[in-house]
């Protein structure tokens, strides 16, 4: 049987290669080696991750490695989900982040790098795409458990649609229950005050720094 | 093929997810396609000097949208295309497009590298916000610029009555048709009724409620149809187009290639823009606009960007008669000195290799107004005179300018400026005379790098 270093290694590596069916198969030694679900994810996983994120920032990677990254890690990390389910258990996560793109805007790319990293530095996040209605975002993160709406808009015009999910959760008396954070283009820290968001992120780095450093503000 | 042949292939092409069509179709073509061109950036050059990679990032953009075709974001399908269909629409792609009417009259050209002849100037607000009371005035100071050859997207009217519009609403329809009325109101103040103003009303199929011959935006009027990055279409794009094409306006279709996405680095990003390029064509897009974005900075005078702006348009001026223009969007503001230096050194890269000009504008996020006419007749004599250098000229001019804000490229290093109407008399509509002397300083300046400005 592999060592627990040696086991760490193959998830590092399933990582580095972008390799889903690897790094399920590494979380499944881990698993069969009893291995601490949690420990594994920090030893295994988020630290080949995190190496990328850096690398991505630096323009060393591009997109499309971060998201193969991403997913990877999502397919590892599930494995040992359901290990951790099965033994009556839950694996914890950073954080839950419900995320898109605000209704009338159809850009995706710069909501899909957010999430990238975001899951790349441990948060759970569910993609709910783009021109997404105010409603869905709230429906949503009851649904998945979420402390955090992270709403991204890249045009001055659609924007308002950030003040507008704001206002519905405000006015259903839930403002307190969720951490907004916006972004997009046009954004600004100012605006994200004026709206009555909680936090402002110029680009995906940006949001993996907000969300860490106010954990105390979202974290229940 | 003509357009109602795309329309049933938006309808009828292969259905996919988006993520698969941009992961596997886009991402994994690009990274085979370069390699196999050997399309590579060096990590230093600012303008490509090199034609023969630019004969090869054609090669390599022609191939990939053989192979990705492009994706309707709305009926998920692609619509695809032969080598043959592709042949015969660059054969039969316009190399002139004449709009405005009557005396103020005008035709854009395509440009060859190194083409003498100046660039056709697309110069306005260039889809600033633009608050309503200044909206005749602005626009009427850029018409006012005679060097500026088509008004370019008089500005977003975020509000009306100081209420914010929601795109799709009965109040954007109202702004759709104010923008139309106060834009032909400002081409006939500065005595140029028939200027052409191209035009992007609101960001929703409302958009066409700008259109009139009486008091709006005619036939004779470009219209801006804008293509999702990578190589994706919508629904409203694909109306507008529809409703455009048949009503006679000249379509002038944007693309924005993004540095650090599906295409990798600049050069991988080149070969997607070249792809767009004749996407955009076979789209319907008479005038082709290159916007780059970036996935660090939000202008477009980065060294990533100077470069695919370098590198696209000489692919496409050496292979093709594609009308290109390319988008000036700079960190600094309009009342810097770093705003012109910007968009002269993306100018003097992208004019010799073949492109019109289209801008300038500071980068999102804009207060209102942020823009000034006065920078525009720069702006366009600077373009002007990048006509008059060959590529190897324009190369160590670029890279001087480039090194005086090199280091001030994000919003917060950049210089804040100040917004029209603190940089001009509204009452003459002139310059104040600050921001003449800053013209004048600049332009001294530029003289002093070796830019032949008369």
């Amino acid at each position: 049987m592999a060592t627990t270093e040696e086991i760490y290694a193959k998830m590092q590596t399933s990582i580095q290669e972008y390799d889903q069916d690897a790094a399920a198969a590494a979380a499944g030694e881990a698993v069969a080696a009893g291995l601490d679900p949690v420990e594994a994810v920090e030893n295994g996983f988020a630290a080949a991750i995190r190496e990328l994120g850096e690398a991505f920032d630096r323009m060393e990677i591009f997109l499309p490695q971060l998201v193969m990254a991403a997913d990877a890690m999502k397919s590892g990390v599930t494995v040992l989900e359901e290990a951790m389910e099965a033994t009556g258990g839950t694996l914890e996560r950073k954080g839950v982040v419900v995320l898109g793109t605000v209704e009338g805007d159809i850009h995706d790319i710069g909501k899909t790098i957010v999430g990238a990293m975001l899951q790349a530095n441990g948060y759970e996040v569910h993609d709910l795409g783009i021109d997404v209605p105010a409603p869905r975002f709230i429906q949503a993160a009851q649904e998945m458990r979420a402390q955090i709406i992270a709403l991204s808009a890249l045009l001055s015009t659609t924007m308002l649609f950030q003040r507008d999910v704001v206002e519905l959760l405000r006015n259903k008396g839930l403002e307190d229950q969720y951490f907004i954070i916006v972004g997009g283009a046009p954004v600004t820290e100012q605006w994200a005050e004026e709206i009555g968001a909680n936090g402002y992120a110029r680009d995906a780095v940006a949001a993996v720094k907000v969300l860490d450093s106010r954990r105390a503000e979202w974290a229940t | 093929m003509n357009f109602k042949e795309v329309a049933k292939r938006a309808e009828t092409g292969p259905l996919m997810e988006a993520n698969d069509f941009l992961m596997r179709r886009v991402a994994a073509n690009v990274a085979k396609l370069q390699s196999d061109f050997d399309v590579r950036w060096d990590g230093q050059t600012l303008v490509n000097l090199d034609v023969d990679l630019a004969d090869r990032c054609w090669a390599a953009g022609k191939q990939l949208l053989l192979s990705t075709g492009v994706y309707s974001m709305s009926s998920r399908r692609v619509i695809e295309f032969s080598p043959e269909e592709i042949d015969e629409a660059l054969r039969f792609v316009p190399h002139r497009v004449p709009m405005g009417q009557g005396k103020d009259a005008v035709t854009v050209h395509h440009r060859a590298i190194e083409d003498p002849r100046p660039p056709f100037i697309f110069g306005g607000p260039f889809n600033a916000d633009v608050h309503e009371s200044v909206f005749v005035k602005l626009n009427e100071a850029f018409a006012q610029e005679r060097i500026i050859d088509c008004l370019l997207f008089p500005g977003y009217l975020k509000e009306l009555d100081g209420l914010v519009i929601r795109p799709g609403s009965g109040l954007s329809s109202r702004a759709a048709v104010l923008y139309g009325q106060w834009s032909r109101e400002a081409v006939r103040r500065a005595s140029r009724p028939g200027m052409p103003i191209c035009g992007h009303a609101v960001m929703a199929l409302n958009e066409i409620a700008c259109t009139s011959e009486e008091w709006g935006l005619r036939q004779s009027d470009p219209r801006a149809m804008v293509l999702i990055s990578e190589l994706q279409v919508d629904d409203v794009t694909m109306s507008r187009t529809a409703y455009y094409k048949d009503y006679g306006c000249p379509i002038y279709m944007a693309f924005t290639p993004l540095v650090g996405g599906y295409g990798g680095g600049p050069d991988g990003t080149a070969i997607i823009a070249t792809a767009s390029f004749i996407a955009a064509i076979m789209m319907g897009g008479e005038i082709v606009h290159i916007g780059p974005q970036h996935i660090k900075y939000k202008q477009q005078t980065n060294n990533h960007s100077l470069f695919l702006g370098s590198l696209a348009n000489q692919a496409v001026a050496r292979n093709s008669h594609i009308i290109a223009t390319t988008s000036h969007t700079t960190a600094g503001r309009p009342g810097s000195d770093q705003y012109p230096y910007e968009f002269s050194a993306l100018a003097l890269a992208v004019v010799p290799s073949g492109s019109n000009m289209t801008g300038p504008r500071p980068a999102e996020p804009l207060g209102f107004n942020d823009v000034s006419p006065l920078m525009a007749r720069l702006f366009a004599e600077v373009g002007r005179a990048a006509a008059q250098l060959m590529l190897d000229q324009a190369a160590p001019i670029v890279e001087e300018l480039y090194e005086k804000y090199r280091d001030k490229l994000t919003f917060d290093q950049a210089p804040q400026g100040q917004p029209f109407e603190e940089l001009y008399d509204l009452d003459t509509l002139t310059p104040t005379p600050e921001h003449q002397a800053l013209y004048e300083e600049v332009k001294e300046e530029l003289v002093r790098l070796g830019v032949p400005l008369g």
